[in-house]
């Protein structure tokens, strides 16, 4: 196996974007789709084959130098270890669910070239992030990512939300993108390498307050694209995207970038306790915070896009746990379930004529069984039922945080286990809405196309039995996924088994909890009954008049000072009356120009009696 | 030297700004252009009056320059004369004002 074919993996996306990109519209729809489709596919197919690659130390390989100047070396190169392959295979594997998917539910939507070749170039952005061996590269995926987004988010973008939302999507991540660069650029200075391994093998020699500080900004850049507090307002209004997309964002790209950042460089972030303390806490507000704002929100999209900032919040909660293997097992299962989720809410609005509000929904599980067991089987791992995939991942966080011992972390571990049934409460909450009762509007439905419902039973056994993907020793497995990933793993949670069981019994025992709050609350449709809280919620706890007020208000003001106080009032204020005087005076000089040769005459007539006063006066003078 | 220095340059003077008047009083282009042939023949007279108390050639020279140049703006004056009381059919030079700013 030549090590270059790895260069696959990213190019077929791209190749498949350049193909719709260029020549789409001379294409007919079917194979607009299908291209799109086959080039994804055709990438998971590479993955899997090169798969042994990964084995070992992994490989890295070039394929042309990109910058040489100085110090700085960046390489077209790709690190395909088992944590880059592990990612990449995930990435591949949804995005061409995804795809699938996609083809039907556009299938109605005239603008398809477009469309199909923004999302494979994100799979093509996102596969660089995941495969690039150094950090520029990775920026470059990074931003190509934030680009795509923004084209996809805005997709219809003849409505003004829209192309609002994906404006506010492409602006808040580059808040963070900034953070990174920094951060990118600082580490250059400090150890003169770009290189992922470099940087990591290297990251000892840094002095620790350097450390800290690179780590933090490496922080904020992975807060942008993953959604964590304080850059998350740009996720629940992301869903003004089509569903393929925001499954897309949600599942397999963009969200997981920045937890996949901190793991890969996870040998320099571990070197700091105190950054490692503020990535936990970090997530662990995000989690709260995206559990209580998912208790209120009425559309079926923006419940899940705070529930997956949720569960993102879980995924740094791991890796500032120290558990690397804990937070990528996490990230792969909620890939599996939260795409399915997505997709399948996506059925669900087909079935209710484009209707996005839960309170008008109800009674589709009459309407479409299918539908509604695979959405179950999303929203159980979602919630943590025992023995599901998300279980196990959320429960292997909540246990390494636990085993970090009493401290800050343990307030995270609590924080964590409060957010494990807020998420229970509004997954069956969502459940309960959308499925139960009898339907209170009145629709007539379309048919599902079929690529719409057969892609979402893979996603199903995918989601519920990716808990074997890293069975925990005390359930009979031995932790694959973190044997996967050997030394790039992070370390153990050091527990016995009668804590393990214990916290296993809470965590079900929230999970049943949440359920059965759900159950006595919402089995029978209760009615909107508005209350001030639930506004508070509704809006994210009012983050975007937050925003509003801290930063665009002063923005604004400090703005409308510049342009009002200080270029119109000041500089034009000086140029103006510069040129107003300038223009004043020459209104005056200009009635000695009358054009009469009379009037020119006498000028010289009165310059010879200068010239002569001039001589008398020079005379006397001498 | 018959006549004093001092007379020919106050003849001189005389002539020169009795061509001024003319050229400042008149408006018949024709009119000015006599007025500068007296100015400049004022001077003309104040070189030679010079050239005559000092001994010196240069005043001479100067003169027949002066003359050559004369000559030469009579021509290219006169013409412009002819061909304005053609295009225009006067010489009042308030009439021509085409550079009033």
């Amino acid at each position: 196996m030549k090590p270059e074919l790895l260069f696959l993996i990213p190019l077929l996306p791209l190749l498949g974007a350049s193909v719709n990109g260029l020549f789409g519209l001379l294409l007919p729809r079917q194979v607009r789709g299908a291209i799109a489709v086959l080039a994804v596919a055709a990438a998971f197919g590479v993955c899997c084959l090169l798969w042994p690659l990964s084995q070992g130390g992994g490989t890295r390989t070039v394929l042309a130098t990109w910058l040489a100047s100085g110090g700085l070396q960046a390489d077209f190169g790709i690190l395909f270890d088992s944590l880059s392959a592990s990612m990449a295979l995930m990435v591949t594997g949804v995005s061409t669910l995804i795809h699938l998917y996609a083809v039907g539910y556009m299938h109605e939507e005239q603008d398809t070239a477009r469309f199909f070749t923004l999302l494979n170039l994100f799979v093509f952005a996102m596969l660089t992030i995941v495969l690039a061996d150094n950090l520029l590269l990775l920026f470059l995926g990074w931003e190509g990512v934030g680009f795509c987004s923004y084209g996809l988010i805005g997709f219809w973008y003849a409505k003004l939300e829209n192309a609002g939302a994906g404006r506010k999507a492409f602006l808040v991540t580059r808040v963070g993108d900034v953070f990174l660069a920094v951060a990118v650029l600082w580490l250059f200075a400090a150890l003169g390498q770009v290189g992922i391994p470099e940087v990591n093998g290297a990251a000892a020699s840094l002095a620790p307050a350097t450390l800290t500080a690179i780590v933090l900004l490496l922080l904020a850049g992975a807060c942008g694209k993953s959604a964590q507090l304080p850059l998350m307002t740009w996720l629940p209004d992301a869903m003004a995207g089509p569903t393929p997309v925001s499954a897309l964002i949600h599942a397999a790209t963009m969200v997981t970038a920045g937890v996949y950042l901190l793991c890969r460089l996870f040998p320099l972030v571990s070197l700091s306790p105190t950054a490692m303390t503020v990535i936990a806490m970090t997530g662990a507000v995000t989690a709260l915070y995206a559990g209580t704002c998912a208790l209120a929100q009425r559309e079926i999209k923006r419940v899940l896009a705070y529930s997956t900032m949720s569960q993102i919040g879980y995924m740094f909660i791991g890796v500032g746990v120290g558990t690397v293997s804990g937070a990528m097992f996490h990230l792969l299962t909620h890939a599996f379930f939260k795409a399915l989720l997505f997709m399948g809410a996506g059925c669900v609005i087909h079935l209710c004529d484009g209707e996005n509000d839960i309170y008008r929904m109800g009674g589709v599980r009459k309407r479409s069984p299918f539908i509604f067991w695979m959405f179950l089987a999303g929203g159980l791992c979602l919630a943590g039922m025992p023995f599901s995939g998300g279980f196990f991942s959320k429960d292997g966080i909540l246990l390494a945080a636990f085993a970090q011992g009493p401290g800050w972390l343990r307030l995270v571990w609590f924080i964590g286990v409060a957010t494990a049934f807020l998420t229970s409460l509004y997954t069956f909450r969502l459940l309960f809405l959308v499925f139960a009762g009898p339907a209170r509007r009145k629709v007539h439905g379309h048919a599902l196309p079929g690529l719409m419902r057969w892609t979402l039973p893979p996603l199903a056994i995918l989601g519920l039995g990716a808990g074997l993907l890293n069975l925990p020793p005390l359930y009979g497995g031995h932790e694959a996924l973190h044997h996967l990933l050997g030394p790039l793993a992070g370390e153990l949670p050091a527990v016995d088994h009668q804590t393990e069981i214990a916290l296993a019994v809470v965590a079900g025992g929230l999970f049943l909890l949440g359920g059965l709050a759900a159950w006595g609350r919402y089995r029978t449709f209760p009615g909107e009954r508005p209350a001030w809280y639930k506004s508070f919620l509704l809006a994210g706890w009012q983050a975007d008049l937050g925003v509003e007020w801290s930063i665009l208000k002063p923005f604004r003001g400090m703005a409308r000072f510049c342009y009002l106080g200080l270029d119109q009032s000041l500089i034009e204020g000086l140029l103006q009356g510069a040129a107003e005087t300038c223009q004043k005076r020459g209104e005056a000089l200009r009635r000695f120009t009358s054009g009469r040769v009379s009037t020119y005459l006498g000028g010289f007539a009165w310059g010879l009696v200068v010239l002569c006063l001039w001589f008398l006066i020079s005379l006397v003078r001498h | 030297m018959i006549v004093p220095l001092s007379h020919v340059l106050a003849f001189a003077a005389a002539m020169f700004f009795m061509g001024l008047g003319c050229v400042l009083a008149r408006r018949n282009l024709i009119m000015i252009l006599i007025g500068v042939e007296v100015m400049i023949n004022g001077a003309g007279l104040a070189f030679v009056g010079a050239s005559a108390f000092w001994q010196q050639i240069n005043g001479q020279v100067l003169v027949v320059l002066l003359m050559a140049l004369t000559s030469a703006e009579v021509s290219i004056s006169l013409a412009m004369v002819v061909y304005l009381q053609r295009r225009r059919g006067n010489l009042e030079a308030d009439n021509y004002n085409e550079m009033h700013g």
